[in-house]
């Protein structure tokens, strides 16, 4: 699917109904005149994202944050155990290093969590395409309560918008 | 159908244009019920559509009230007072705080204790309300997990302070090696603190603004010129397509099995600052889960006192309801218990050990000349609380607010018990002694409130105080009259 900067110019469909737009994404999945259309939804409601772990399959942002936290997790112990090797420090007669483990125990902890935290959002921005300052705005609407299915390549008068009116869209209009 | 019943507010389900007929909120209930999953996707019945939520939520963000100002002015004045007393404490020295011997952790470390505490709603209600599918926390999550992390950067003031030289605390509280090339001592639970709370106010940073990403965008496309620019900018340039949706999901349900843990460790470790020293009062292994709860009770407790007022002054009482404010007046309840029970198995424990130190202590908390702390701590957090038991209490939004401010009183004098009584008598009579708070360290408490007041009300003017994209989640759905009628007739047919 769908990168809109490869095609800007083409129809956007714009609906008020959620069962429609649902309905109309179901109708384009098996139908092979619609090719890289993008749909754009106010927030994550079930329905469409349903769509989107058909079309995107398996999340890779689970292995940023898996690669983060080993790293957090090496971190978190090799710093105390690397320092204490270059000067160790008796405490109570006590030995650092290998030898005192149980509490570095808390920073591999912590710093898993933020290393796997950070490589999260990491991951997040570079699988959903952010930033993205040329990203067109295909309707005011859509981070309010409209759903908006962008086809690429096609004008207002072709099979592809008389098949989104056909499905529900309140209406169909040319995107620059 | 009955006269109580034709007045039931009929739901804004489907558009202008006439397709289709609404149902009223009973019909709506019914067909929930009866298996129209996909009708309602919450248990409260809404008498707002998700197309009135950008427009009312964001109302205050266009025009804030006169009240808004008023509270604004009175935060950055206690705020000043704060910096004012603090400047003069490190201009004249730090024996003006009152700390010295027996006593070297006084008011700036309860203060931290606290704060740090507060700040334990804000990813609790995020992260662990999140994955257990508690649909009540997503109309004050935004407002919980701002709370969050102004009360962190809040606490985490306080060590600054209360090393005094403040410009040399990087230097003494970050793994730099010293003079003598040393490196800190990672087996001392000051440097696990200090990764902790770094930790915990970065996650909570990045999990607030990574749901804050589509509101921005939403405010973007309602504004011109600079303005939009900046938003579009804060935004990323979100467009709301199914694959960045995607994406945001997993990585959202990610960021809140990570945060879980971090939410139970963070007062863990804080309470091993105390734990792992051999002080009678701290040297607890109860400690860890007691200082957890008590965290929860007074950040739930904050939560309501903060959201109350804010739901006012922006006109949000359409958005968070009276039921999600009950929901945590129960959460508030909860914790309440768990922190009593804490109280009294400390007490037992004290007692069973047999350990005479441990229960001198103990005894003197309750008698000696710290008692008025010990006791209002506990009709604070363990007695008033019991009032949220009667549903008419926890439904009375005056009342449960002037308990929570109770409760957020109880706390901050439970870690004043907690490191003050310790302090003062340990082993050696000879050093015993008495400590008070000074007025330094009282107007650099309440600097700290203006402090904290000062960014709660900074965030409302420019961001929304309700997560708009997650509270059009739990409102009913935006369905066609078509499939409307479906339901009903689904539902009539059995």
């Amino acid at each position: 699917m769908a990168n809109p900067k490869k095609e800007r110019k083409g129809i956007v469909a714009v609906f008020r109904y959620l069962d429609k737009v649902s309905d109309a994404v179901k109708h384009m999945h098996r139908n092979k005149q619609f090719r890289d259309h993008v749909i754009y939804s106010p927030t994550s409601y079930h329905e469409l994202m349903e769509h989107g772990e058909k079309v995107y399959g398996f999340s890779e942002v689970r292995w940023f944050t898996l690669v983060g936290a080993l790293a957090g997790i090496a971190t978190g112990f090799g710093m105390p155990i690397g320092m204490d090797w270059d000067w160790p420090i008796v405490v109570g007669g006590k030995m650092g290093g290998f030898y005192s483990l149980p509490a570095y125990f808390v920073f591999g902890f912590e710093l898993m969590v933020l290393f796997g935290a950070l490589a999260t959002i990491i991951g997040m921005i570079i699988m959903g395409r952010l930033p993205d300052p040329r990203g067109k705005i295909r309707h005011n609407a859509i981070t309010n309560d409209r759903f908006v299915v962008f086809v690429p390549g096609v004008g207002v008068d072709s099979e592809q918008a008389h098949l989104l009116r056909q499905w529900g869209a309140d209406e169909v209009h040319h995107s620059e | 159908m009955d006269r109580k019943e034709e007045q039931a507010p009929r739901l804004v389900t489907e558009g202008p244009d006439g397709r289709g007929e609404s149902l009223t909120t009973k019909e709506m209930r019914t067909v929930t019920e009866k298996g129209g999953k996909d009708l309602m996707s919450d248990e409260i019945v809404w008498q707002r559509s998700i197309s009135d939520v950008n427009d009312s939520i964001l109302l205050g963000i266009d025009k804030p009230s006169k009240t808004y100002y008023i509270a604004l002015a009175f935060s950055v004045l206690c705020m000043a007072i704060g910096i004012a007393a603090w400047v003069y404490m490190i201009n004249v020295g730090m024996g003006v705080s009152g700390l010295n011997s027996p006593v070297y952790w006084g008011v700036f470390i309860t203060n931290f204790v606290f704060w740090v505490g507060i700040g334990h709603a804000g990813t609790l209600i995020s992260a662990i309300l999140f994955l257990f599918r508690a649909k009540w926390r997503n109309s004050i999550n935004r407002s919980a997990e701002a709370m969050t992390v102004f009360a962190v950067m809040t606490a985490g003031l306080f060590p600054l302070i209360h090393v005094g030289r403040v410009w040399l605390a990087a230097y003494w509280m970050l793994p730099l090696p010293n003079t003598n090339n040393l490196w800190v001592n990672f087996r001392s639970p000051l440097i696990w603190d200090v990764f902790a709370i770094s930790t915990y106010l970065t996650v909570s940073l990045l999990f607030w603004y990574m749901g804050l990403v589509p509101d921005l965008a939403s405010i973007r496309d309602r504004v011109k010129g600079i303005r939009r620019l900046i938003y579009g900018m804060m935004s990323f340039g979100w467009t709301g397509t199914v694959r960045q949706w995607h994406h945001y999901e997993v990585g959202y349900a990610l960021l809140a099995a990570l945060a879980t843990p971090l939410v139970l460790s963070v007062h863990s470790i804080v309470s091993w600052d105390f734990a792992m020293s051999a002080q009678p009062g701290w040297h607890s292994t109860i400690f860890p889960p007691y200082f957890v709860a008590g965290a929860i009770l007074s950040g739930c407790a904050m939560v309501y006192t903060l959201v109350v007022p804010f739901r006012k002054m922006f006109q949000l009482e359409q958005f968070i309801r009276k039921e999600h404010l009950e929901a945590l007046i129960k959460l508030t309840l909860l914790t309440s218990t768990i922190v009593s029970y804490a109280y009294s198995i400390e007490f037992f424990i004290a007692w069973y050990s047999g350990n005479e130190y441990e229960w001198a202590i103990f005894v003197k908390r309750a008698s000696g000349p710290y008692a008025f702390y010990f006791w209002t701590m506990v009709f604070c957090n363990c007695v008033f609380p019991l009032a949220f038991w009667s549903k008419r209490i926890r439904n009375n939004i005056a009342v449960a607010f002037v308990v929570t401010v109770l409760i957020n009183v109880g706390m901050w004098f439970e870690r004043y018990n907690i490191i003050i009584s310790s302090l003062v008598e340990d082993f050696v009579p000879g050093s015993w002694g008495h400590y008070e708070p000074s007025l330094v360290e009282i107007t650099i408490t309440v600097g700290s409130f203006g402090w904290f007041f000062t960014w709660m009300l900074i965030f409302a003017r420019f961001f929304p105080l309700v997560s708009m994209s997650e509270l059009k989640l739990i409102m009913p759905k935006p369905l066609s009259g078509d499939k409307l009628k479906s339901l009903k007739e689904g539902e009539a047919h059995g």
